[in-house]
């Protein structure tokens, strides 16, 4: 019979490293509040997030809208419209429409 | 050395079960590979000279980080000789450059593969192919540099078809996609000498992009760059789509472009890269009528629309013209970009 070989491999994948984090907390009411949007650029992304944001201030009355709009669908949002955004707005809505 | 915490041990008995085990733990591209054995590792990273742990790029959005090592155990599963890893390392340390913007290509509905042009005296040194059967099949360090960035990807970049890879068709280049430019049979300035280095470096340069389109086109240079451009123009690429880009004035995505031109340098004798990217940049264009008409523009074409043009490429140095490919002029290739200029742009590096 033939005998196993025992061999070591280098394993050439990869695992996430992801850093422990807290979301940040509920808020107990959208009213009187400043929405962020981050339209990622995709065709339609706009029409969908408008309609969100006209549904936001009728039935939850939210007070204004900071709107960021990315250059490419395809690249993460710039870290300074994302910090501008978190420092301004109370919540943040992104989203893809395609 | 290789990083003995993340190893795994296992046992056959011969080397076609060796292949097998490599395909139950799931590390292949389909086709069969080189058992990453830390001992053929090891010896690859020795011959980079560079520490195992040393962290070639991170892909945050993934939330990986990629070193030597992992480069190294990829590329001996391709099938690389150790001399052709610091291409390797070069042409990983381009794609994960923020630039290039690895996450876009490598997900994207687009099926883009990563072009990677190499330039310099690494190309003679290890045999790189830039001439006949230019993008394959047949030269080792070809396949094996271009099926390392693949292995890379799904492997060390979770790019794993089905998962965080949604082509939606891709194309054979995914694979293996590796060229050389022929920067000896030439007059013209090598593709990393216009990118700012010096021609006694070597380079790897890469670009995500589609499938090359194979154009034919003989006679003189500019019959063969208008056959060029008039490929480049056709609808349906992503350069002449709309959509996905925050700027809305240009009315479409735009994109870079490889070209690919063989043959005899002597035919080209009178035209500079220069003077052939400026003539294949005004000429890779689309009328508004016809983008209106393919639906990449709103609205029906009115009158007008048939003169009014739109370019596809923003600037004329957006073109990578190559001298490649066999040694009849007939042949050249188009390579559009996966995507938009601003989502992805082509990036080179020094061989270390």
């Amino acid at each position: 019979m033939t005998q196993k070989q025992e061999v070591t491999l280098v394993n050439p994948t990869t695992q996430a490293i992801i850093a422990p984090f807290d979301g940040a907390p509920r808020l107990p009411s959208l009213a009187g509040t400043k929405l962020g949007i981050i339209d990622d650029s995709k065709r339609n992304a706009d029409v969908l997030l408008e309609e969100l944001v006209d549904l936001l201030r009728t039935r939850y009355e939210i007070s204004e809208v900071r709107w960021h709009r990315k250059p490419s669908a395809s690249r993460p949002a710039d870290p300074e419209a994302i910090k501008e955004l978190a420092e301004y707005c109370d919540s943040v809505i992104i989203a893809i429409g395609d | 050395m290789s990083d003995q915490a993340d190893t795994t041990t296992v046992q056959w008995t011969d080397p076609l079960e060796a292949v097998e085990v490599c395909y139950d733990l799931g590390w292949t591209d389909g086709l069969p590979v080189v058992p990453p054995t830390s001992r053929r590792v090891d010896e690859f990273v020795a011959r980079a000279g560079r520490p195992a742990d040393e962290v070639v790029g991170q892909l945050p959005e993934r939330r990986r980080e990629i070193t030597v090592g992992k480069v190294a155990a990829n590329a001996v599963m391709a099938g690389c000789l150790p001399e052709y890893l610091p291409v390797v390392l070069a042409a990983t340390e381009a794609m994960l450059d923020p630039v290039f913007n690895l996450v876009g290509p490598s997900s994207s509905m687009g099926g883009a593969a990563i072009l990677v042009v190499v330039n310099g005296p690494m190309v003679r040194e290890i045999g790189i192919n830039s001439r006949n059967n230019l993008f394959g099949p047949g030269n080792r360090a070809n396949a094996t540099i271009g099926r390392s960035i693949r292995l890379i990807l799904m492997n060390a970049c979770a790019a794993i078809p089905g998962l965080f890879d949604r082509s939606v068709i891709g194309h054979p280049g995914k694979y293996s996609y590796c060229i050389a430019e022929a920067e000896t049979e030439t007059h013209w300035e090598p593709l990393h000498v216009e990118r700012g280095f010096r021609r006694d470096e070597s380079t790897a340069t890469v670009f995500a992009s589609e499938s090359p389109r194979q154009v034919r086109a003989t006679g003189h240079p500019q019959a063969i760059l208008y056959a060029l451009a008039d490929a480049a123009s056709s609808l349906g690429t992503s350069m002449s789509t709309s959509g996905s880009v925050g700027d809305r004035s240009a009315g479409l995505r735009q994109g870079q472009i490889a070209v690919t031109i063989a043959g005899a340098s002597s035919l080209w004798k009178d035209w500079t890269k220069a003077q052939a990217r400026a003539y294949l940049h005004s000429n890779i264009r689309r009328s508004i009528a016809d983008l209106k008409r393919a639906g990449v523009l709103p609205g029906d074409p009115e009158t007008g629309d048939e003169d009014q043009f739109v370019y596809l490429v923003p600037e004329p140095e957006d073109i990578l013209l190559l001298f490649a490919g066999g040694e009849e002029s007939n042949m050249s290739s188009v390579i559009p970009s996966w995507g938009p200029k601003v989502g992805s742009t082509a990036v080179t590096k020094v061989v270390r």
